[in-house]
Formats: structure tokens, sequence, C-alpha cells
């Protein structure tokens, strides 16, 4: 489907963290991150909750500021590309008393502001809502206006904290696939947090796993897009993603037979 | 009809006092009930009516009015900018919460033999009384309310590079408003009440003085049409709080107007 973009290809941003920590008064919760995201590249953060995956990415949405090492965002200091980074919330968080165009407007310039807004909506596929309250959109709906909220800014880095998480099933295929096609058509840097290891699988170029305040798996995704949940090659890497998440033994090693006691 | 049940619905208010009324006036003209006590309708009416011509009415609800509203925009007014101050600053907060919520357990009407001692039977004491009156629960309802606008939203807005006034206007002041407004719903309710006593207590001019004069004279059919004018300025007073919700809350459901 060919549709008309808000803009032209964006370059992502490059994102280099080393020697990254994180404490809440004596609570130790990310230690010794190091990290290098390519511009342009799709990295999947899994983890079970309180691993630390979120404040990761609070990190380098610049909300939370590091007790150790930094974070360099294309080369530079985090500050300097402040307004090229945008974040997508596990809520929409609209302001509820301005409609959606409004809500897609915020913190644009007024003179353009309406026909950019307008045509981020369009992209989401939400044009005709536009004079709505947030009250009276789906769930959904309202992830879409919070996504396009964020492209409207042209972000070179987009921060994903789980915002699918609380969407039905249908809905989240459709949103991984809006957040593919978007992704591939504007080039920007992306991170996404989430605890669903097919949506890191089917999203990713790479999923990284946190335990314990450290990344201890970085698995490539060599899958060719647009990828399909069904796969044999997609099954295999997500039950292997999945089996280091919940610590288990692999399913390989499963397969033999366990010598019988025989009395 | 949809029209007509609606029409119908819109009536149903309506029936309680209205056989009220025919019952008031049946009991008086029966000389069930002395007119020493309560007048017959009719004669309420009628009295209303002559005030009304006489111009004495309009001159009083006049001077009421704008008492009331002076005194709410002094009183309001300090109780929306402290409010604002204690809310946002957490210096502010610290430096006079505690004072207020102290001041704010006496009840304005204790003061009145302070307020007639410091500003005589003046107009001045009537604004100060509807003033402190109507104070605190603006005030606390604007501290409460901006305490009580989501963190979520106000991360997002700056995040998304709102600081400052901008941050205000967009976040913080449209997420207090629907407290701020029960505030003034509250303070409206509570500045006809403290009028009506300050005017009670002394005065040359208003509703309350007409009622007293009246007393005087045994005329309780004016009593009456006093009393009823409060009832009305009142209600008055609360429709004008719930278009104000509805014209800026409109974004919120539970604020949207019924559609039958």
């Amino acid at each position: 489907m060919q549709r008309d973009w808000i803009s032209p290809p964006t370059s992502g941003l490059g994102v280099s963290l080393a020697a990254l920590g994180k404490r809440f008064g004596d609570r130790d919760v990310l230690h010794d991150i190091a990290l290098d995201v390519a511009p342009g590249e799709f990295v999947a953060i899994v983890g079970r909750s309180g691993c630390g995956k979120s404040t990761l990415l609070r990190l380098l949405a610049g909300l939370e500021t590091p007790t150790a090492g930094a974070v360099r965002l294309g080369g530079a200091a985090q500050a300097e590309h402040r307004d090229e980074v945008r974040i997508m919330f596990q809520e929409a968080r609209l302001l509820p008393w301005r409609t959606v165009l409004q809500n897609v407007q915020l913190g644009l310039d007024k003179s353009d502001g309406g026909a950019r807004a307008r045509d981020a909506l369009a992209q989401v596929g939400l044009a005709d809502r536009a004079g709505d309250w947030p009250a009276v959109l789906s769930g959904g709906q309202r992830q879409r206006v919070a996504l396009a909220r964020a492209l409207v800014h042209r972000p070179r880095l987009l921060l994903l904290d789980e915002p699918l998480g609380a969407l039905d099933a249908l809905t989240r295929i459709e949103m991984q696939r809006l957040i593919e096609t978007v992704w591939r058509e504007l080039r920007f840097t992306a991170v996404l947090v989430t605890h669903d290891v097919a949506e890191a699988v089917a999203l990713a170029d790479r999923v990284l796993l946190v335990e314990d305040g450290r990344v201890t798996l970085d698995e490539p995704v060599a899958l060719a897009r647009p990828r399909a949940h069904g796969s044999p090659a997609f099954a295999e890497l997500e039950g292997r993603v999945l089996a280091r998440v919940l610590k288990e033994t692999p399913p390989a090693a499963e397969e033999t037979p366990r010598p019988r006691l025989v009395a | 009809m949809a029209t007509t049940r609606s029409r119908l619905r819109g009536l149903t208010p309506w029936i309680v006092p209205l056989l009220a009324i025919a019952g008031w006036e049946a009991a008086s003209r029966s000389g069930w009930l002395s007119t020493r006590i309560l007048p017959e309708p009719l004669a309420v009416a009628q009295a209303f009516w002559s005030l009304l011509q006489s111009g004495e009415l309009e001159r009083d609800v006049a001077i009421s009015t704008g008492r009331a509203l002076a005194g709410l925009a002094i009183g309001g007014g300090l109780g929306l900018v402290l409010g604002l101050l204690t809310g946002t600053f957490r210096t502010a907060e610290t430096l006079l919460d505690t004072t207020l919520q102290m001041v704010r357990n006496v009840p304005p009407l204790a003061l009145i033999p302070l307020v007639i001692l410091w500003f005589g039977i003046d107009e001045s004491a009537k604004l100060f009384l509807v003033a402190i009156g109507v104070f605190f629960p603006i005030y606390l309802n604007t501290y409460h309310g901006i305490k009580s606008v989501d963190a979520g939203l106000v991360e997002m807005a700056r995040s998304y590079g709102l600081k400052g006034w901008a941050l205000y206007r967009e976040v913080i002041l449209p997420g207090a408003l629907p407290s701020i407004l029960v505030g003034l719903r509250f303070s409206l309710g509570l500045m006809w009440v403290l009028l009506i006593v300050a005017e009670t207590i002394s005065a040359q001019s208003g509703i309350g003085y007409m009622t007293m004069n009246a007393r005087e004279f045994l005329q309780t059919d004016v009593v009456l049409v006093g009393v009823l004018l409060y009832a009305l300025l009142g209600k008055l007073a609360d429709l004008v709080a719930r278009g104000l919700e509805r014209r800026f809350l409109r974004w919120n459901p539970a604020y949207r107007p019924a559609l039958a």
C-alpha cells in the first residue's frame, strides 16, 4: 500500500552506553550496561518485570539521570539531541482536555503544526478522528494517536516502553505492523521494551535480555521482513529466547530421554 | 413520541413544589394558617409585584448581588492565587499551607463580633465576611487540584519539550480545573449564606435590609419575598457554576449533557 509519509526519511541516531548504572537509594537497578545501537537499528529489550528494562529506556529518554556512566547519542552528549528523541509510554498519556488533533500538535510550532499533525494522523489511519476527544477512542486508537504525536516530531530515536502491553491480541498485531511499516519508511532508530518475546522477535533486528540489572543476552534476528509468526525459524528463535528468559533448559536438551531407573 | 416524553420528564421535578404551593394556598384560604405566620402565596406574589413596580426590589437585588460578587472576587481571587502558589511551589506550601489549614477551622460566622469591632457595620464588614467564607473552598480545591494532576501527563509533556508557562497552560491548569470548579460551586453557595447573615445584622440597603425592615412592620409577605429571592439567586449561582463546568469540562464524559 502506497501512502504519503509525513517526512522524508531521516537518519537514525546511534546509541552508545558504557558502564551505565542506576541506583534508587541503596537499590542497584542497573549496573555496567554497555550497549551500542547502530543508526536505524530496531532493538528490542525483553526481561521479567522489575528487571530494570523500563529504567534503561527511561535513561535513554533522559527521564532519569544515570548514577554511573553516560548515555551518548549520535556520538554526542544526550542533551544535544533531546528534541530528536521521542518516547511512547505504556499508557497513551493523551491530554483528555485536548482534541485528538491538538494532542498530536503538542509542542509544535503554531504555523505549520496543524498541517503536519493532520498528516501524522493520516499516517496512523485516524484522519477522520481529528476533532474527537481522547475519551471516546478505544485503547488501540489512543496508542495510534500517541504514535502520531511522536512521529510528527520526526524523531531520530523512538523509544517504545511496552506501548502495546494493554492492547488485545488483534490490535497488538495491527499496531506491530504499523510500527514496523513506519520504522522501515522513516529509518529512525527504535528501542522497544516489551515482555512479549514474540513481539520482540517479530519487530527487532536484535533482541536483548536484561536480567538482574545487566544485559545477559544479545541475540541477532536474521529473519526476513515482514516476518510470519508461524514460520519454523521464527518459532525456533522465539522458543530459544523465551527459554532463556525463563531460565529453563533449552528444548534441545530435553529431547534426549532421561535414563529410567529400573528397580 | 420521544419529544413529548422528554418534555414530561422535564416537568417531573416541578410537581412537588407546585403541589406544596397549592396546599399552602388552600391552608391559608381556609384560615388554618394565620397570615401572621405565613401569608398566602397570592399575597407574596402581590408583594413581589408592588416591590418590583416601586423599583425597590431591583435596587436591593442589585446591591446585594454587587456585594456578593465583590466578596467572591476578593476572597475567591485570593484563594485561587494562593492555591496555585502552594500547589505549584514546595516552598510556598511549607510556608503557608499549615497556617491556612489552621485558620480554615475557624467558622467565618464566629468572627462576627470581631468583624463589627474592626469594620463597624460598614460595607467592608459584609465584604470581609463573604470574602473569608468563599476563600477556603476555592483555596483548598485549587491546591488539591494542582496536587492531583496526573504526573504521567506532566512527564509526557516535559519529554515533548514543554516547560514553564506552556506546561502550566497545557497540562497543569486544565488538569486542576475540575477541582477548581468544584471549589467555585461550594463558594457560590456559601457566598449567599454569609451575605444573608451580614445583611441581617445591619444594612441600609439590600435584600437583608428589606426583610429586616419588613419584619419591623409585620409585613410577612415582604419577608417571604426576600427569602424566595435568596433561594432564586442561590439557584441562579448554581446554574452559572454548572454552565461553567459544561463549558470548560466538555472533554470529560462525566460533564457532557445527557443525551435523552
